[in-house]
């Protein structure tokens, strides 16, 4: 082929000229602007880089495990905030609360292996296993904020009192009758 | 007392003065009472009677000693009251009381005095103001007297002899001659069987007798034998016997001159009956009042029920499963009544209408609510009243004749509710079994001349539970073995001491054997004893405190609070004994107590309080002193820290004669003490009881001087109310508030309502079956019965409950529902098929 080079305007129909972002005229509306822009990055940057190696491909699914793991405790402060807020009475705003703060632990430590799915390979099974233990944790402190809120409202059958009903009257071996 | 004629109408009264040696007789001026003159004489002898005719005044003596009297009657000057004659009348020794002058005549023109000699034989009559008396014979048998005369002054002087035999009752009527006093008798009127009254009334000169018996009225005039009219009786529900009347008798104007006769007459089962022409008005269970024992009864469920539940008892299950279809199946017979019975029920439900059951059978009802008292009174009556319809007397029966002027002793009561029976004990040895559905004497004992038994207790023994008699003395003796008591019996003793006896079986008896004897301090002596009622639900064996920690309740039932009081030191000791093993387990002494007024205590549950009269100077400040009507009331607790069972610890069983091995020896409790200030005298306390126990309680207690019944709520007299201080946070969450002395009357706390009730002796409770209800009872010369509600009422709903807008509402949705479905279907089709823009 003879290698007749193309002629610009071709070349920049094929491949236009990088957005100038120094231009101060804004876009019009639905002009591909950042977004197709940096989609074009990557393409450009795409074939530039490597496929990820099976270790690194371990190590990114390792790094978005521990954040999933750790994504409990960081919502932790809002809800103990929350709780202490909402007093210690009965109403339907703290009963909502509690409910939640049980719900939520349970439903994660019983889907565990759902969250982690998607991070698990042949070869990291280990090391997720390490972060499953941990989000289980997390999952256990956050349940026992729920049992502290509840604690402190009263529901828990700490006391003596609590256990009075169960408690049995004490019978007299001997009877009288007045007679008087 | 007697009224003379002058321009105003004044009053005789006779005064016996210094001790019953002085006779003073003094006329009062009606219109300002004023005394016109008065008539005095220092003699040995009875004033009687004082009477009048026209011109004189008498006075009626009785002269001599007592078993051989004779009547002196002693003339006097109406005007001046000045002695005009005296007369000694011979009686020939049949005079030997009071009560044996029958009758002694005043106002009318020929006044009378009469009386009979013991054996009823013969009458003796003695005229006013003349020497000689006059005899007439009796008729056989006559076991009783009466004398009816007319009490106006213009009245003829006729008077009617009315003699009682057992079977049957006569009238004679005499005539008096006004000149020469002479008593003539004019006619009879036949013995007729069975009870009679007859009662005088007069129109002027005209004297007319009525004469009321079982089945008829007959009025006849005192002129001559003819019956002016005759009534008979219909038949109420309850038979008329009547034993005192008293009429009026109209004659009614025209030619015909038929009369019509109104008569008010007492009956023999204590029965006040007003008799129109014939027709019975109205009638008044009069005898109702003065109540001496009452008890709860349960409305016995049918005979026949109650005999195949016993049946499906003793067969094996399947026999029973079957035997309880078929019962079933027949009860199906019923179903188209029910049914029938439902739209009627339930109009009444809505409309806020009582439901009246068909018929007026007794018939349970889902609350409980309807229940029988069986209320005894001293004149020897049973009544069963249904608590449920306001108190109807639904059955009257009189158990026994109490001779006048005594009393039915009545000291225990007991009803067996397996069987349907009440068992009345009274003190003279007698006994009366009834039904409680009808008032059936089952079996009956009349009472002896001697009291020979001091109490009674309700004890458990082989053969079931049984009313146990306690002879004086608190001597029980030796009993058959299978109806020896199984419990230590507490009664007192000679002396007034408190003795346990147990039954210690030897063969086939069982002997009394004193377990142990609780005697007093020389001067002190027991005022009152308060036990806990027989049913005393506990809910909870503990009271949780605000920090959530728990006090035990100290709950022993074989306990009783004594009240002791010492004259000379003026103290009131209260005891609290364990009535197994006769120990002290707390006693608290009053200072400052006024021994002459009543002491009363009352006890349930771990509490018990005691009403008193104090006075005394403050120890923190001498120069002011307290006087007033107290209530002291004390808590018991096992322990006196929180959390914790005491001695005893985790044991379920605990005996009093077996204390346990520590230091402190027999686990006492821990008793928490308040005094509280009461506005009005309090009597009768008792405690509201109901089923469980869950709901708060009341202390029920008699205002003798306002004449009401008071509900105390027990939140108020609580012994641990913070003093000197505003409650805790935690002290409020347990229901504490701030202790303040008074405890004043509150208007919407007296139960009674608007009602006087009076001279309540007793006052007793029962649970009902919704919890939140106590029925209550209270008997003595006026009975009153009520539900109390201490929590409100939380279990069933209130008049105020819009029932007809609950309907209303379901009915509007059901109908705005079927009204709505079809068009919504509708417009749902119409929307699949309308094409898709």
């Amino acid at each position: 082929m003879s290698a007749t080079p193309l002629p610009s305007w071709a070349i920049e129909l094929k491949n236009p000229p990088p957005y100038k972002l120094k231009s101060s005229i804004p876009d019009p509306p639905g002009y591909p602007s950042s977004q197709p822009s940096n989609s074009k990055k990557d393409k450009k940057s795409a074939p530039k880089r490597d496929p990820p190696s099976p270790e690194e491909m371990d190590t990114l699914k390792l790094k978005k495990a521990w954040e999933v793991a750790l994504a409990p405790i960081k919502s932790l402060p809002m809800t103990a905030i929350m709780m202490y807020m909402s007093g210690n009475s009965l109403q339907i705003f703290s009963i909502m609360m509690i409910v939640m703060a049980f719900k939520n632990p349970i439903m994660g430590i019983l889907g565990t292996n759902q969250a982690f799915e998607r991070f698990e390979t042949e070869t990291n099974k280990s090391k997720v296993l390490q972060v499953k233990l941990v989000y289980v944790v997390m999952q256990f402190v956050a349940l026992a904020l729920g049992v502290w809120k509840v604690n402190g409202m009263g529901l828990l059958p700490t006391t003596r009192s609590d256990w009075l009903a169960w408690e049995a009257q004490r019978e007299p071996v001997e009877f009288a009758v007045p007679g008087l | 007392m007697e009224m003379t004629e002058a321009k105003r109408k004044d009053i005789l009264v006779l005064f016996e003065e210094k001790g019953n040696e002085e006779t003073v007789l003094r006329r009062l001026n009606a219109v300002d009472g004023s005394v016109v003159w008065e008539f005095r004489e220092v003699t040995k002898d009875v004033p009687l009677q004082v009477s009048t005719n026209v011109e004189k005044v008498f006075v009626v003596f009785l002269k001599g000693t007592k078993g051989a009297y004779s009547l002196k009657v002693t003339t006097l000057d109406t005007l001046t009251g000045k002695r005009l004659d005296e007369l000694v009348i011979g009686t020939k020794a049949n005079l030997n009381d009071e009560e044996d002058i029958m009758f002694v005549g005043a106002n009318s023109a020929a006044p009378i005095v009469a009386w009979t000699d013991t054996e009823h034989t013969t009458l003796r009559v003695n005229v006013l103001g003349l020497k000689t008396s006059q005899e007439f014979p009796l008729v056989e048998d006559t076991v009783e007297v009466e004398i009816h005369a007319p009490h106006l002054i213009q009245s003829q002087p006729h008077f009617l002899v009315h003699s009682k035999t057992a079977t049957g009752n006569k009238g004679e009527v005499y005539h008096i001659d006004l000149k020469t006093g002479h008593i003539s008798k004019a006619y009879d009127l036949p013995l007729l069987p069975g009870k009679g009254a007859f009662a005088t009334s007069s129109i002027s000169a005209n004297v007319y007798f009525t004469r009321i018996t079982e089945d008829e009225l007959i009025l006849v005039s005192s002129q001559s034998h003819g019956v002016l009219g005759r009534w008979p009786l219909k038949k109420a529900s309850s038979k008329v016997t009547p034993i005192h009347a008293v009429s009026e008798v109209i004659k009614k104007v025209g030619a015909d001159g038929n009369y019509a006769v109104r008569s008010a007459a007492l009956t023999t089962d204590d029965e006040w009956t007003l008799v129109r022409s014939g027709e019975v008005g109205w009638t008044r269970p009069e005898g109702l009042s003065g109540g001496v024992a009452a008890a709860f009864a349960e409305i016995p469920e049918s005979e026949e029920l109650a005999k195949s539940l016993e049946q499906e008892a003793h067969s094996n299950p399947v026999q029973a499963y079957i035997h309880r279809v078929k019962r079933h199946i027949n009860d199906l017979q019923y179903l188209p009544t029910y049914l029938n019975n439902i739209p009627a029920r339930l109009i009444s439900s809505i409309a806020g209408t009582e439901v009246t059951s068909s018929a007026a059978k007794l018939s349970r009802d889902s609350f409980g609510f309807h229940k029988l008292v069986i209320l005894a009174t001293k004149r020897g009556m049973v009544y069963g009243l249904d608590i449920g319809k306001s108190g109807t007397a639904v059955w009257h029966k009189r158990a026994f004749q109490i001779p006048k002027g005594q009393k039915w002793d009545v000291k225990g009561i007991q009803v067996n509710e397996s069987l349907g029976q009440v068992t009345i004990l009274g003190a003279n040895n007698d006994f009366v079994v009834l039904k409680t559905e009808t008032g059936q004497v089952l079996s009956a004992k009349a009472p002896s001349s001697e009291a020979t038994t001091q109490n009674t207790a309700l004890v458990d023994t082989a053969s079931g539970q049984r009313l146990l008699r306690i002879g004086r003395d608190g001597k029980i003796g030796s009993l058959p073995v299978d109806k020896a008591p199984k419990q230590t019996v507490v009664t007192r003793g000679a002396d007034g001491e408190l003795k346990g006896v147990i039954f210690v079986p030897d063969g086939t008896t069982s002997h009394e054997s004193t377990s142990w004897v609780f005697s007093l301090p020389q001067d002190q002596r027991i005022v009152s004893i308060a036990t806990r009622p027989s049913h005393d639900a506990v809910a909870s064996i503990g009271r949780v405190l605000g920090d959530r920690t728990v006090k035990y309740k100290y709950l022993n039932p074989n306990t009783i609070v004594v009240a002791a009081v010492d004259n000379k030191a003026c103290t009131l000791t209260v005891y609290l004994l364990d009535t197994v093993s006769g120990q002290i387990l707390s006693s608290a002494k009053h200072n400052g107590v006024d021994p002459t007024k009543p002491v009363e205590c009352a006890m349930a549950e771990n509490w018990f309080v005691c009403s008193f009269f104090g006075q005394y100077t403050l120890r923190e400040n001498s120069a002011q002193s307290l006087r007033g009507y107290q209530v002291v009331v004390s808590d018991l607790y096992e322990s006196e820290e929180a959390n914790d069972r005491g001695p005893l610890g985790d044991a379920s069983t605990f005996s009093s004669l077996d204390p346990v091995d520590v230091p402190t020896g027999v686990a006492l409790p821990s008793v928490v003490s308040q005094t509280y200030v009461m506005g009005a005298p309090v009597s009768a306390l008792q405690v509201s009881q109901t089923r469980q126990g869950i709901t708060s309680r009341q202390l029920l207690a008699y205002l003798p001087e306002s004449h009401g019944i008071m509900g105390i709520p027990r939140m108020l007299l609580e012994p641990r109310r913070p003093v000197g201080r505003d409650a805790t946070p935690a002290e409020m969450e347990e229901g504490l508030f701030k202790y303040h002395p008074a405890i004043e009357i509150d208007p919407k706390s007296v139960i009674t309502h608007e009602r006087d009730v009076i001279g309540i002796k007793k006052i007793i409770t029962s649970p009902a079956i919704v919890e939140s209800t106590s029925l209550v009872f209270a008997y003595g010369v006026d009975i009153f019965g009520t539900r109390v509600t201490p929590s409100f009422l939380f279990d069933i709903l209130g008049k105020g409950f819009n029932k007809m807008s609950l309907v209303g509402t379901v009915l509007a949705l059901f109908v705005g529902v079927t009204m709505l479905a079809p068009m919504v279907r509708k417009k749902q089709i119409n929307l699949r098929w309308s094409a898709p823009m």
